[in-house]
């Protein structure tokens, strides 16, 4: 069957998207798209907003393309890096910035970890945890700092909301959605 | 030692360290894709300047960046980090951090760099017509 980009679009609109992006992420196309949010907030909200967002929309893509890079070496890692998925809208709650990617199923522990710690801590431990990763001394091979989810939970206006739904057995998908 | 000129990209920021007036200038914004690359320059310039002015000299540095992402961040930090140490070791290092007076965003970020630093380090707002 043929694909009903007009479907398509009702179906984004009815969810309130209106920036998406689906494919594989570059640093140009994170830089257009980034341009795009805040030219697009610009009219119609405050500079904290648009700030906030535009941080956000940042670091999430820049996870799923440095996530894809680390994994570029596996059997999956092109289908990791054609997976990536970003959509920008405005629902009932506010803006949201929301990500997703195909994850390595061994993967899926350490991540949740992480966003359990994440969820039990309130704005001021973040922030606490936050100082302390920047402190951390970097090995020189990491592209990250490992502070984006840790950002992202400090300016989101309640918790992170995230799915990890299994594809297969080696592979899941992971879905993060950030209401600003 | 030679001048640091980079030039600003839509992800990077304008680096002028200049060896004749002892000025370092920062200013743009910061996300590259990969932060650590664009810094380590930086960072061996820097120590390098270090070691080699002297102790006399009074190091002024400009920071003005309105949007850094995490990676950056911690770069920045790690910048900081050199220049704080500096100043514990007797030099005259002073940094004046700019932000645009509407931006409570880049206040926020700055006071944050500040915090746990005892070198001298004066927040500037700018009106927007600046």
């Amino acid at each position: 069957m043929d694909l009903n980009l007009l479907d398509l679009q009702k179906r984004l609109q009815k969810n309130g998207v209106l920036i998406t992006f689906s494919g594989r992420f570059t640093q140009e196309i994170i830089e257009e798209l980034g341009d795009a949010v805040r030219k697009y907030m610009e009219t119609e909200s405050t500079q904290h907003k648009t700030h906030d967002v535009f941080a956000v929309f940042i670091e999430q893509t820049q996870n799923v393309k440095n996530y894809a890079s680390s994994r570029s070496e596996c059997a999956i890692g092109e289908k990791i890096a054609n997976s990536g998925i970003v959509a920008i809208g405005k629902d009932e709650e506010g803006y949201f910035v929301s990500s997703g990617n195909m994850l390595a199923t061994d993967d899926v522990r350490a991540l949740k970890g992480k966003l359990s710690t994440l969820a039990s801590l309130d704005k001021v431990e973040l922030k606490k945890l936050y100082k302390e990763q920047m402190k951390k001394t970097l090995d020189l091979e990491s592209v990250g700092a490992g502070l984006g989810l840790i950002d992202m939970a400090r300016r989101a206006s309640g918790q992170l909301h995230y799915s990890i739904q299994d594809i297969d057995e080696q592979i899941s998908f992971f879905t993060l959605k950030v209401q600003v | 030692m030679e001048n640091l000129c980079i030039k600003q990209t839509k992800s990077t920021p304008t680096i002028q360290f200049d060896v004749v007036n002892n000025k370092l200038r920062i200013e743009g914004q910061s996300y590259p894709e990969n932060a650590f690359r664009f810094y380590e320059p930086i960072f061996t310039w820097l120590d390098q300047y270090l070691l080699e002015v002297d102790k006399a000299t009074v190091l002024e540095i400009y920071f003005h960046m309105p949007y850094i992402n995490t990676s950056s961040s911690k770069c920045i930090m790690m910048l900081l980090e050199k220049m704080e140490n500096a100043y514990q070791d007797g030099r005259k290092v002073a940094i004046q951090w700019y932000y645009n007076r509407e931006d409570e965003m880049a206040l926020e970020c700055a006071e944050e760099f500040k915090e746990d630093l005892i070198l001298p380090f004066e927040l500037v707002a700018l009106d927007n017509d600046e």
